[in-house]
């Protein structure tokens, strides 16, 4: 075996290992890689990692942590060794991630139209029409090109056989695509020769078609439809991601009192007087989106937004009411979902899933808490979880009076081995650490998705938790050509 | 460019000269006090109060200090946060204009706003008391630095001359404000009757030397007076001087030539009121002498010019900042939203309640 990975334990009788295979040697697509990184003493680790460290400080690259008093600035950590997908494994994703989207397009579509899927009884009517993000002023809205979900995030994880499965629809605003690019060019920076030996799909030009995406569901006719960005503003967590997707794409980054309604149509407030806006790429939630329309203490939004957009004269993405399709109590209807809209059987499958809504489910579900993952039904970012294995009696029975008290809030699944991957805990150290996989796709005419997304790797010693909320990193993600 | 980023680059150039200017105040009158060659007198209050008067709101610093010396008014001025002209709150503002158009402007002006923030914090009230001069120092040569940078790399676009506007007219209001300092200091020793001449004794002549050494003129006017450290020579240096770049002429000279790239006025024809009054205001100092200076009364002459520029500034907000929102349908929206965006908006509650997905 080769020096740094000498003393890797894979434990591959309890989770698949993303480079080494049960017998210890390495999958065919990480060889190289392997080799490589054999040759490399923890000294030259420890140079690379420096440069990665300027890197991310250079570009600034922070992430803000929520639940203390004020939100404290860290550098989302960054592990060295790149994730590998090789191109028969990416395929497979692909074509079953939008599968998935068009089916949760044709869903929304559906359910803001003539709740066809609803009459035949396919999901329970109260489930999507006593969700809080089913949005019922948007029924009968039919957004540009009829498509909801422009930007969409999916994560998925492999379990103990290395089969890929989706753990969650991310259909509102999903973020992280800025650290798949960064982590490309900080890769790139730290092991050049790296990149020689493999064929790594390029994902740079992920903010030229995004633009492009936009521009696709421009109401107007003009040829150069004025597309912005608008963020929450520099307190949010992302707002580095707003502000870098805003400059690579080359438009406005704009806040809500940047932006004007009048007689229905949206302009931005600029130095010249009041600009035309065709598209806006929203990073503000829907609740927040139009003080007259949703919450009237919003300052993030627009007064007359909503109305402008109703009226077809200005595009949001995604769509207004997205997040009522990836609900995880909508979630384990996904597969029904694909077969009712498409017909055909689903490519990824779903974790297995009870829901509390369903008397016999919970039972199950209070009976094996100490095994289970408990997930609030309309919670993202790793909050309102319950890991059963890692909790104490008491969280438990916390836990379950508020199951009891809001079973429509609450979904179980098991405790899914992720996959693992080598990772250094430190620089001194490989450890093989859970990862997840989000690849973004893009929805305008067609559904694309650039080859890659966004590997994120839980850094704490045996945490499932990969979010960054929680302390977790993440990996350059390579599709590589064989 | 959006209002909002026009706006902030604005301020933020101008936080970061009035951190510069207050800086240069506490330096003059330092220098001044030195130059007395009476210890005990460095702590008298007449020494202190005028600066609290030109550079802050004296009510806001008796209400929390018992006296004026030379502690409590540099406290206040440097450090006190709740001065909302004091260093620490100026560079701050800066820093949170500069924050949130952090994609406007290049990595290497935030990083020296940023720097300049984090030195402010780590330095104690005692390390400036110790050694003022040094602490002085190193904030002028920060804000130099600032400055320095951001004419090496920003473009010359419309944010450019927003910058500039920001930084002359901050400085052109100081430096009106720094001789008024030297006049008030006069004032106990002066009395009432000679409020429209102020003395011309050698004495005095040493203390116009510290003045001119606070706006870094000292050897700029050497070379057009020679040894001539005339009082009258000092007054005309530092406000119609049009080649000294801290005097006032300058500085309004400097930003009606940016207001102009904006607008496209001329000499000959000004497009909007900010353009007018800055252009009335730059006329009048062409034909002014220090005689109508004297005869106007000093204070009076300066005062007027402080109000000038406010108006200009407000005249700067109006057009170009607080976007008039068009007549609004009344079943378009109930009310607009009112424009938030004065000097670098505060934190926003609601923006923390996101989640990241």
């Amino acid at each position: 075996m080769i020096s740094l990975f000498e003393r890797y334990d894979a434990s591959s009788d309890r989770f698949f290992d993303e480079v080494l295979t049960a017998e210890g040697n390495p999958r065919g697509h990480y060889d190289k890689m392997v080799h490589r990184f054999g040759q490399f003493s923890l000294d030259d680790i420890s140079t690379r990692r420096q440069i990665v460290n300027i890197f991310f400080r250079n570009q600034g690259i922070t992430f803000t942590v929520y639940g203390k008093d004020e939100g404290i600035e860290r550098i989302f950590p960054f592990d060295l060794i790149p994730r590998i997908i090789p191109s028969h494994e990416w395929a497979n994703i692909e074509r079953g991630l939008i599968q998935r989207i068009v089916a949760l397009n044709a869903f929304l579509s559906d359910i803001y139209s003539s709740q066809k899927i609803l009459k035949d009884r396919i999901v329970p009517a109260e489930l999507v029409l006593g969700s809080k993000h089913f949005k019922r002023e948007f029924v009968g809205v039919r957004p540009p090109l009829g498509v909801y979900i422009h930007v969409t995030g999916s994560d998925i994880i492999r379990d103990r056989d290395g089969r890929y499965l989706v753990l969650e629809d991310n259909l509102r605003t999903p973020s992280g695509v800025s650290y798949m690019l960064q982590n490309r060019q900080a890769l790139k920076r730290a092991f050049p020769v790296l990149f020689d030996r493999y064929k790594v799909r390029p994902i740079d030009n992920y903010p030229q078609e995004l633009l492009r995406t936009l521009q696709e569901i421009s109401p107007s006719s003009r040829p150069e439809p004025n597309v912005v960005v608008l963020t929450p503003g520099i307190y949010n967590s992302a707002y580095f991601e707003h502000s870098f997707l805003a400059r690579q794409m080359g438009v406005e980054l704009t806040e809500g009192r940047d932006l004007v309604v009048n007689n229905n149509k949206v302009y931005t407030r600029t130095t010249r007087g009041l600009q035309r806006v065709d598209v806006i790429y929203r990073r503000v939630d829907d609740d927040f989106l139009d003080p007259l329309v949703f919450r009237a203490d919003s300052k993030l939004g627009v007064a007359g937004l909503i109305n402008a957009y109703r009226k077809g004269n200005v595009a949001l993405a995604n769509a207004i009411g997205t997040g009522v399709a990836d609900d995880k109590v909508i979630y384990s209807f996904v597969p029904k979902i694909i077969r009712y809209y498409l017909g055909e059987e689903p490519i990824l499958d779903n974790v297995e899933t009870w829901l509390a809504s369903n008397p016999k489910e919970m039972k199950y579900i209070l009976e094996n808490l100490d095994t289970l993952v408990v997930k609030a039904a309309n919670e993202s970012g790793g909050y309102g979880m319950l890991v059963g294995p890692e909790s104490t009696q008491e969280e438990r029975e916390r836990f379950a009076e508020k199951i009891v008290a809001n079973p429509r809030n609450y979904i179980a699944q098991p405790t899914i081995s992720l996959s693992r991957h080598p990772s250094f805990f430190n620089d001194a150290e490989l450890g093989g650490c859970h990862i997840d996989l989000r690849p973004y796709v893009l929805y305008g005419n067609s559904p694309t998705i650039v080859p890659g997304g966004l590997t994120r790797v839980a850094l704490k010693r045996g945490s499932l938790v990969v979010n960054s909320s929680q302390g977790g990193g993440s990996k350059d993600t390579w599709v590589i050509d064989e | 460019m959006l209002s909002r980023v026009a706006e902030s680059l604005f301020w933020m150039s101008r936080y970061v000269e009035r951190a510069e200017n207050t800086a240069r105040f506490l330096e003059v009158n330092f220098n001044l006090l030195l130059d007395l060659n009476d210890i005990t007198a460095i702590d008298h209050p007449n020494y202190w109060s005028p600066l609290i008067r030109v550079t802050g709101d004296p009510l806001n610093f008796t209400d929390r200090y018992p006296e004026y010396n030379a502690h409590t008014v540099t406290d206040y001025l440097v450090f006190d946060r709740q001065n909302s002209n004091s260093i620490i709150s100026s560079i701050g503002m800066a820093r949170e204009n500069a924050r949130s158009i952090i994609d406007s402007i290049s990595s290497e002006m935030w990083e020296q706003i940023n720097n300049l923030y984090h030195f402010l914090q780590s330095v104690s009230p005692q390390q400036v008391h110790n050694d003022p001069f040094s602490f002085y120092r190193e904030i002028k040569n920060a804000s130099h630095l600032f400055q320095g940078i951001t004419d090496n790399i920003f473009s010359r676009t419309e944010g450019w001359e927003f910058i500039q506007i920001g930084k002359y007219l901050e400085r052109a209001d100081n430096t009106a404000r720094l001789i008024d300092v030297k006049y008030h200091m006069l004032m106990p020793k002066v009395g009432q009757e000679r409020e429209h001449d102020p003395v011309h004794d050698s004495f005095d002549t040493i203390q116009w030397m510290a003045v001119l050494k606070s706006c870094s003129a000292l050897e700029a006017f050497r070379k057009v007076y020679l040894s001539k450290i005339d009082p009258d020579n000092i007054l005309w240096f530092l406000v119609l001087d049009r080649t000294f770049p801290r005097s006032i002429a300058f500085s309004i000279c400097a930003a009606q030539e940016a207001l102009w790239r904006i607008s496209g006025s001329s000499r000959h024809r000004y497009a909007n009121n900010a353009d007018r009054l800055i252009g009335k205001m730059e006329a009048e100092l062409i034909y002014t002498t220090v005689e109508d200076m004297y005869r106007k009364g000093l204070h009076r002459f300066l005062e007027e010019i402080e109000q000038g520029l406010n108006r200009i500034g407000e005249q700067v907000h109006l057009l170009y900042f607080a976007y008039h929102t068009p007549k609004i349908e009344p079943n378009d929206v109930s009310e607009a939203l009112p424009f938030t965006g004065i000097a670098g908006g505060r934190a926003n509650w609601s923006q923390s309640q996101q989640q990241q997905q």
